[in-house]
């Protein structure tokens, strides 16, 4: 009988142990930044390769590299058209804005070597997922990027207390069009978490306990859904620099707006070399603001975005999405 | 004659019965003064969705050009409600259904914003609902928009409406505080706004519609013209009457709408379009959408027959 209880507790924790590190693997391939997408390769990360329409893997080391090239979904699987910048020896990049890739939550892409090996990620990788082609399973794997991504480090932590003896909780919202499947919770002391790297917007979600769809009893902002009940509403904002060039000469310059109730002392801007600036974090959404420059009421001179108040008077905007 | 009054009275009356909950409040619209609002909209992926409530139900409405009329969602107003059955078809790109069970809203209200005696189908849009994830309630059409300035603002995802006389003149003098840029004019063919574009010197006329989430170009036109838009993926598309298809989708190149607005590459799909006559109530060469307001900020004025253009900004990160 002792046996088992240790054989169970072994087994327990080494599936927690999996659970945790295949959770906390680091995505391949690509990273966000601001408003782009890089993708990135690193040749250090590959062992295999596969010839273009033959799927028998030989090893990468073979293989003088003379171009890199971003292959997938987005580009008909071009082995050609969207090649990468050699930055070093090993790493080789590719800028593209994310907003091109908003009409699909889930992207399949592969890396091609020389417009003819696919450089193949493993089976341990974080994101892949088996890679087909006209309905048939290739016995290989593609790697997959979302716009919101599993991240420790990421701007938008997801609680829910309880549930100890779930077996499965996801995380299931409009960042991901409501799959059922994608985002994992891992189980904490209390309860269940997962942290996403989230672009700044207003996001609706739910918690899959096992099945069951529940709404995050902790938040109160909700909004109706189509069933007739309620999705929980999280919010995403960023760090925000608002500027005013020149301007070297004033003692003062306050940054006053629709986010601070138009509080005329609480933002005082930093001087810097070229003017001043500051920097704070701004949820999703439309503002409006204004600079007053020594009690001088004025709109940002290098922002063409503005727009009337209520009362007539003209104020800049920014837009944080 | 008094058989008249007395008739026209009763129909008042009724009207006004239906009026004390047929309102439609645009729930976070920031309402200017009395000409003019402007409502904060969100992508649900490419198409605009407002939220407001209407018959104490609140919930998300599809700003669609291409629709004749306002359509509430069957879903959310059964037939509880008063309504009669409609006969013919109504048109759309997001719908085209038979027999639409039909009603009057008695006002389209946007607090200061009344709308009077706006009529309404009331279809079936579980589909749309399903397919996009959303609570649905209906689609603001034509009939609503056409009394107002549109402008569709992708970059500050706000919608203003502002109002005009019968001649297009806005009677707001303060609505846009950025620079209007360029303009083009169109014709309107029944609801349908419909201009005039160029590739390779070959005219096309295209449709303008807020709710095609794709820009659509007929498989029938000019090979000079095809010769300019280059496949990249085939896609399966649910339209509004629940049926899935596989169309091309790829990169239009060098569209020309005057001299000085020109377009492209803009995302496309390849499709026949000679079936949707019904739908915009004239022939279409293609159909610009959600991909033509994200290069361009766009105003509608219907009386003038005309779009105006507002820059998107270069703004230093």
């Amino acid at each position: 009988m002792k046996r088992i209880i240790t054989h169970s507790i072994l087994l327990f924790l080494l599936l927690v142990t999996i659970q945790t590190f295949a959770q906390n693997e680091k995505v391949k391939g690509y990273r966000i930044e601001g408003d782009e997408i890089v993708f990135s390769f690193d040749k250090r990360d590959y062992t295999k390769v596969s010839k273009n329409n033959y799927y028998t893997k030989s090893d990468f080391e073979d293989i003088d590299i003379n171009n890199v090239v971003v292959s997938g979904e987005f580009n008909n699987w071009s082995l050609h058209k969207w090649k990468m910048i050699k930055l070093n020896e090993n790493i080789y990049e590719l800028r593209k804005k994310i907003n091109d890739f908003t009409d699909e939550f889930l992207w399949e892409f592969k890396f091609v070597i020389n417009n003819y090996y696919w450089a193949e990620p493993s089976k341990e990788d974080f994101n892949i997922n088996e890679a087909t082609k006209n309905g048939h399973q290739l016995d290989v794997y593609n790697l997959n990027f979302t716009t919101a991504y599993v991240d420790k480090n990421g701007n938008a932590t997801f609680k829910i207390k309880g549930y100890k003896n779930a077996q499965k909780v996801i995380l299931s919202g409009t960042f991901n069009r409501w799959n059922e499947d994608y985002f994992n919770m891992l189980k904490t002391e209390d309860g269940w978490e997962l942290t996403l790297q989230l672009r700044p917007g207003e996001y609706e979600y739910k918690f899959i306990v096992d099945g069951e769809w529940i709404t995050d009893t902790e938040n109160p902002l909700m909004n109706k859904n189509e069933f007739d009940g309620f999705n929980s509403v999280i919010r995403i904002g960023k760090l925000v620099t608002l500027r005013l060039n020149d301007n070297l000469n004033a003692t003062k310059v306050i940054l006053s707006g629709s986010f601070n109730n138009w509080d005329e002392n609480n933002y005082q801007m930093i001087k810097t070399k070229n003017g001043w600036e500051y920097t704070f974090k701004l949820s999703s959404g439309k503002h409006h603001y204004k600079f007053i420059v020594d009690d001088n009421w004025i709109i940002d001179p290098n922002n063409p975005v503005q727009e009337y108040d209520y009362d007539g008077n003209i104020n800049s905007v920014y837009i944080v999405k | 004659m008094l058989k008249i009054t007395t008739l026209l009275f009763c129909i008042c009356f009724a009207n006004n019965f239906a009026n004390s909950t047929d309102n439609v409040v645009f729930t976070k619209a920031e309402i200017l003064n009395k000409n003019t609002v402007r409502i904060p909209f969100k992508l649900i992926d490419h198409l605009i969705v407002v939220e407001a409530s209407v018959l104490n139900k609140t919930g998300n409405f599809i700003i669609d050009t291409g629709s004749e009329t306002l359509l509430l969602n069957k879903v959310h107003f059964p037939s509880k409600y008063n309504h009669n059955i409609k006969n013919n078809e109504t048109t759309g790109i997001l719908s085209y259904i038979d027999n639409p069970l039909q009603k009057r809203l008695k006002s389209f209200n946007l607090q200061h914003f009344v709308l009077e005696n706006q009529k309404s189908d009331i279809i079936d849009l579980s589909h749309i609902e399903k397919s996009k994830k959303m609570k649905l309630l209906g689609i603001i059409g034509y009939n609503i928009l056409k009394d107002y300035e549109i402008f569709i603002d992708l970059y500050l995802n706000q919608i203003t409406l502002t109002k005009v006389d019968k001649f297009g003149n806005r009677l707001d003098p303060k609505v846009y505080a950025e620079k209007i840029v360029d303009s083009l004019n169109f014709k309107l063919k029944k609801h349908t706004i419909v201009i005039n574009g160029y590739i390779d010197n070959q005219k096309l006329k295209l449709g303008l519609d807020t709710a095609a989430e794709f820009n659509q170009i007929n498989k029938s036109v000019n090979k000079k013209v095809l010769k300019y838009f280059v496949p990249k993926k085939r896609i399966n598309l649910s339209g509004a009457s629940d049926k899935r298809v596989e169309v091309l989708m790829g990169d239009l190149n060098r569209l020309k709408l005057s001299e000085t607005i020109y377009l492209g590459p803009m995302k496309t799909m390849l499709t026949n379009l000679s079936k949707m006559y019904e739908v915009f109530g004239t022939q279409l060469d293609g159909i610009l959408g959600y991909e033509f307001f994200k290069y361009k900020r766009t105003i509608i004025n219907y009386q003038k027959e005309k779009l105006y253009f507002i820059n998107y900004p270069i703004i230093r990160k």
